[in-house]
């Protein structure tokens, strides 16, 4: 199977290269390496959203999450809607704004809307744990992946150097271009792959496990059943919960810190540079919530039951090499790529923001096209160099590391949301919010956790207290803060600057929503939607359909009640999201901005010092005299 | 059908290369599975993939407002032929394989040709993808006339 599953890898690789050189060929100024000229073609919007967003979940890890923790855990397909929900309130007045302001990245907008530089520090670390330690666990997963499929006949090691060399090469020569399309093309191998594993292995492999015995979960877990609402356990690492982890609460709350996703730095950066009509709602509407949820929620299960009987990932993967060398060459393929995607995404995104929010701004200011191409350069091989380093020797800290990164871009949250409907919510607001919603998801990860014990005392609390994910529990606190802080502050000096944004954001782009009764009933379906798929509600589905309430009796479905309770909240928030997006005009473009706004004058407090104004009245005091 | 500017056919050429990719894979999977112990349904599927990569092309055709170019049309044919003549070689010298392969790699190829012909008709018309083949007319009109363009006789 080793040359096999290397000739695809290596076929994968060359196209990368190709698509590379085309790109970096036709390129029309030296500027577009960093940010595509602003003019990625919908389909990339399209694709590469539903395939960044399935790549940071981790499609190894859903699967053997799936496997340990049976259909409690599939409720994390259905929050893939939340993505989607996410990226449909925030991708077009992100989009806007940009146009609007002639500014390239979230960093750069969220500055200066809000006029500061904590905030650009806070994105730019966020951008930092998406594009090394985040990027470095993916990559680790991949090299490991391949190890085990070959066995060992190409060690981790290398395998880890190899793709890290391969994309790193696609993106150096082809800029964001190469990588958004490489991104692309990968992510629609990746959905065609899970479409066609799900078909596949209902035809070839004679009893499927999830239908004579369903997913065999050990240490009393319940496979088929969520267990309860919440639980009043300590958290991971203190106390077990009872039946699984996976509660209403836990589901919910992992579900908000996806996302993250949606307001991540690189995520809106490929928004940004895009230049789409209908692409935004067609890949959050049918490919995001649409095709990868519903291809997660329907073919994870059936592989994840497999997986759970052949005893490991690796041993499944064995099991399908005897059925045929190319099937499991395929199926590690699939899992490969969902790596490599968040690698080249996350690590090529980064290098460009970085470029346009450190480089070009602070460190070496007004660069022209070419210094630009070659800045970017060099930041993807300082990134890809840290990435393949911490992938191969520390895979341990990354993985750490990373398990902060979802759930510290969620606490973006109430900064995007005044960014782009909010305009009462204020800086201080903001920085409060933030702070203590940081705070919080760092004493609720392993990351805090461990540092705090080892350096001073034992915490009575573990990973995620009552089954609430961190980003719950940041979210939580992030918003109180906020909301308290904003509404004393909310009229402070830098409301004008706000105001011009959603001024200009009010005369060219109003969403129509058909009317006051009509916006109440989208959001208040939208809110009843996350209370019964992902909320305390989706406990009804435990035995909704196999011991219906009114009937008294017992019936069999066929399939698990909680599954056929998963399937229907995933149509109806398809149409939730397909009638906010489309019917709400909250991701169409109807019409591009007709005016440039300026929010701040363009000064680098760090060469042209901004005098504060009472070291200016001093000056002017002793000056004048 | 108004020329595609740089990006734009770059953009194109991006997505059939993605298509494909995405198509190539199952069918790669499907035929070898097809050809080991599967047998005709799986081989079938496989011709069944290629046809949805071709489609995806059609589609991609569609929104960009193009045709095949002639590169594209050149490399489908050169693949299709050298499928065919291994196939037609293969069914010679093996005859396990061609006991129990012939019959629906002959129906696959048969299909894709089958749909090829339906989308130039439907694309093109019966007489203009008809035109397009016609070699001898061209060959004669060119001796008629040398400065006229290839086709056109009238």
């Amino acid at each position: 199977m080793t040359p096999l599953l290397a000739s695809v890898l290596g076929i994968v690789a060359v196209l990368g290269l190709y698509l590379a050189t085309i790109s970096s060929r036709h390129a029309q100024e030296p500027g577009d390496f960093v940010d595509a000229g602003q003019a990625l073609p919908p389909w990339v919007i399209i694709f590469a959203g539903a395939g960044v967003t399935l790549a940071s979940l981790g499609l190894p890890d859903h699967l053997r999450l799936l496997s340990t923790f049976g259909l409690q855990y599939n409720q994390v397909a259905v929050g893939l809607i939340c993505v989607a929900l996410a990226a449909a309130i925030t991708q077009k007045r992100i989009w806007l704004a940009a146009r609007l302001t002639s500014l390239r990245t979230l960093g750069d907008l969220l500055g200066d809307y809000f006029g500061s530089t904590t905030l650009r520090i806070y994105m730019l670390f966020v951008l930092f744990l998406f594009s090394i330690p985040f990027a470095a666990m993916c990559l680790s997963q991949a090299g490991a992946l391949v190890s085990a499929a070959t066995a060992n006949d190409i060690p981790s090691g290398l395998a880890i150097w190899s793709i890290a060399f391969a994309l790193f090469l696609c993106s150096v020569i082809g800029g964001w271009r190469a990588i958004a399309y490489f991104v692309a093309a990968q992510s629609l191998l990746i959905l065609a792959l899970i479409v066609f594993f799900g078909g596949f292995m209902g035809f070839a492999i004679d009893k499927l496990a999830f239908a004579a015995t369903g997913i065999g979960t050990t240490g009393g877990v319940l496979p088929d059943k969520i267990p309860g609402v919440i639980q009043f356990s300590a958290g991971i690492g203190k106390e077990l919960p009872a039946g699984g982890l996976w509660t209403t609460f836990a589901g919910l709350t992992f579900a908000l810190s996806l996302g993250g996703i949606a307001i991540s730095p690189g995520f809106s950066f490929l928004g940004v540079t895009s230049a789409p009509r209908r692409g935004f709602a067609f890949g959050q509407v049918w490919m995001i919530a649409g095709l990868a949820a519903g291809a997660l929620m329907l073919v994870g299960p059936v592989l994840a039951a497999e997986i759970s009987a052949a005893g490991s990932l690796t041993a499944f993967t064995a099991r399908l090499a005897t059925l045929d060398p190319m099937v499991a060459v395929g199926f590690t393929v699939l899992l490969v790529a969902s790596g490599q995607i968040a690698v080249a995404f996350f690590a090529g995104s980064g290098a460009s923001v970085c470029t346009i929010e450190l480089t070009s701004r602070y460190v070496i200011p007004g660069m022209d096209g070419r210094a630009s191409r070659f800045a970017a350069r060099v930041t993807l091989a300082l990134v890809y160099g840290a990435v393949a380093a911490v992938a191969s020797f520390a895979p341990l800290s990354a993985t750490i590391f990373s398990s902060l990164t979802l759930s510290l871009s969620m606490q973006l949250l109430p900064a995007v949301l005044g960014l782009c409907w909010v305009r009462w919510i204020s800086r201080s607001g903001v920085l409060a919010g933030l702070i203590v919603g940081s705070l919080c998801v760092m004493f609720t990860e392993s990351f805090g956790l461990v540092l705090f014990e080892r350096l001073f005392v034992d915490l009575p609390w573990g990973r995620w207290p009552l089954t609430v994910h961190s980003a719950g529990w940041g979210l939580a606190t992030n918003f109180a803060a906020c909301l308290l802080v904003s509404l004393f502050t909310r009229a402070g000096s830098e409301r004008d600057r706000r105001d011009r944004l959603h001024d200009a954001f009010a005369e060219g782009q109003r969403a129509r929503n058909g009317g006051q009764a009509a916006t109440t009933a989208k959001w208040s379906l939208t809110l009843l939607w996350a209370f019964l798929a992902l909320g305390p509600g989706a406990i009804l589905g435990n035995s909704f359909f196999s011991e219906p309430v009114f009937a008294g009796t017992v019936v069999a479905p066929g399939v698990p009640s909680l599954l056929i309770w998963q399937v229907l909240f995933w149509f109806v928030g398809v149409f939730i999201v397909w009638w906010l997006a489309y019917r709400g005009r909250l991701s169409v473009i109807d019409e591009f901005p007709r005016h440039k706004i300026v929010l701040v004058p363009d000064i680098n407090p760090l060469f042209e010092p901004i005098t504060t104004p009472w070291i200016a009245r001093l000056l002017d005091r002793v000056t004048g005299r | 059908m108004t020329p595609l500017g740089k990006n734009e056919a770059l953009d194109r050429h991006a997505l059939v290369m993605a298509c494909w990719l995405a198509a190539a894979l199952p069918a790669a999977i499907l035929f070898d599975y097809g050809f080991g112990q599967g047998g005709a349904p799986y081989v079938l599927s496989g011709f069944a993939a290629v046809l949805a990569g071709f489609v995806a092309h059609v589609i991609v055709n569609v929104v960009y407002g193009t045709g095949f170019s002639p590169r594209e049309l050149g490399l489908g044919l050169v693949i299709y032929g050298f499928a065919l003549v291994l196939f037609v070689i293969l069914s010679l010298v093996s005859a396990p394989f061609a006991a129990r392969n012939f019959v629906p790699v002959s129906i696959g190829f048969i299909a894709t040709g089958a749909v090829i012909v339906f989308y130039l008709i439907t694309r093109f018309g019966a007489r203009q993808a008809f035109d397009a083949f016609d070699v001898i007319r061209d060959f004669r009109a060119g001796d008629r006339d040398p400065t006229s363009p290839a086709g056109d006789d009238r």
